[in-house]
């Protein structure tokens, strides 16, 4: 396989597999853990809308894993990209 | 994985709506407040409170005491109905199961009411518009003689007990009634968590409501066999044999064995008055839930135990209003109240 396409590509491949993978996995995680917070956020929300601010800061706390991913493909990308 | 299939979600959304909504109920320390309180106070008070609507919309048409019965009454079904038709899912489905209970309450007070003369206008206003029938199924009820009224419910499982009207004491259908009740939902096999803590739930109001009958029958010296009708099986710790060894025992051995159980620790009886030693029970009950409550907090517990809290808050306010009304003392009035 390396011999078929050469050492640099098969890097850069693999590199922005792993890129892509960060950001995707992240994103998921991140979806699954926003699934519960938002939900009762809205529930909150619904019945007090004094909770808006506190509900989209909490909604958005799982993002940051996100961000994680980012850095790593961005990482990835300018190392072997 | 259970977040993937949105399953955690549908508890999240109803449980922080109802945490919300608790936030609205009476804190305890108001109550020593609304106790040096007179009636036309403590209304204007709840005028301020989640009560308001209610208030307004049935002051043209009432005053007294009357018109804090139908606005607690109101607002209580109403509180319900929108915690039911906010839910979904399995929360949906136990919520509706639970709420069953106001079926008999519902179908008593029209029976009641009609036996005693009450105008159909305030009969409807004593009804709570959940469970499993329609306001206007209710509504269409009240103007019929109670015989017709029992036939609307041939093929259901309140035809029976419904059906002895004018052979036994009302009390009996009571008591067949919600025996009815309590058996459909212990029969359940729960296959899943929400499920079988909502089972035990129903088993622990169960054990609280027998051995407040053993109590209350033992006083009265009511023979074993006629205690032991009145009990409801399926309890959570009080199976009915438990009951029947209960039953069985003299005042001082019951007194001290009730120390085994759940529900008992803690709780003083000496010679108390009967409806204190009930309170203590009450209130027992609802550490129990609140801490198994917390245990699960994203669960169907913490949406039952408000339900609880919003009715111990109406009855209290209920209490409160026409002990108010008839100058009956402050000191007295606060023993019959559940303060927790």
């Amino acid at each position: 396989m390396v011999s078929l396409i050469g050492d640099t590509a098969f890097i850069k491949g693999c590199a922005a597999i792993g890129a892509g993978l960060a950001v995707g996995l992240a994103g998921i995680g991140a979806g699954a853990g926003e699934s519960g917070i938002g939900a009762a956020a809205v529930g909150a929300i619904a019945e007090d809308r004094g909770f808006l601010g506190l509900g989209l800061l909490f909604t958005v706390i799982p993002e940051t894993i996100v961000i994680f991913g980012l850095v790593i493909s961005f990482i990835l990308m300018f190392a072997y990209g | 994985m259970i977040s993937l299939t949105g399953k955690h979600a549908t508890w999240a959304y109803i449980v922080a709506r109802v945490k919300v909504m608790k936030r609205n109920l009476i804190p305890s320390d108001e109550y020593r407040k609304l106790l040096n309180m007179s009636f036309d106070e403590i209304i204007r008070y709840l005028e301020e409170t989640a009560y308001k609507k209610e208030i307004d919309e049935l002051a043209y048409k009432y005053s007294g005491p009357r018109l804090l019965d139908y606005a607690l009454t109101l607002n209580l079904g109403r509180t319900y109905k929108k915690i039911q038709d906010v839910s979904f899912g399995l929360a949906k489905e136990i919520i509706t199961e639970f709420l069953k209970r106001w079926d008999i309450w519902n179908l008593l007070t029209i029976i009641k009411g009609k036996m005693v003369g009450v105008s159909l206008e305030e009969i409807e206003e004593s009804l709570v518009p959940v469970g499993s029938y329609t306001m206007d199924f209710w509504k269409s009820l009240i103007p019929k003689e109670i015989d017709e009224i029992i036939k609307t419910f041939e093929g259901t499982p309140y035809y029976e007990p419904l059906s002895k009207i004018g052979q036994v004491p009302l009390s009996e259908i009571d008591d067949e009634l919600y025996k009815i009740y309590y058996s459909r939902i212990i029969a359940m096999r729960p296959s899943e968590l929400a499920l079988k803590l909502f089972v035990d739930f129903i088993k622990m109001e169960i054990d609280i409501k027998n051995i407040k009958t053993i109590l209350r029958l033992k006083r009265e010296d009511v023979s074993v066999d006629e205690i032991m009708k009145r009990v409801i099986p399926g309890g959570f710790e009080l199976t009915t044999e438990e009951c029947g060894k209960l039953a069985a025992m003299p005042w001082d051995e019951l007194t001290k064995s009730l120390e085994g159980y759940w529900f008992g620790k803690g709780i003083e009886i000496a010679d108390k008055d009967l409806s204190r030693i009930e309170i203590q029970f009450d209130k027992v009950w609802m550490k129990t839930v609140a801490k198994r409550a917390s245990n699960y907090p994203i669960s169907i517990l913490p949406v039952l135990q408000y339900m609880i809290l919003k009715k111990i808050e109406v009855d209290n306010l209920r209490i409160l209003g026409w002990g108010k009304w008839n100058n009956i003392p402050k000191e007295e009035i606060e023993t019959q109240l559940v303060i927790l």
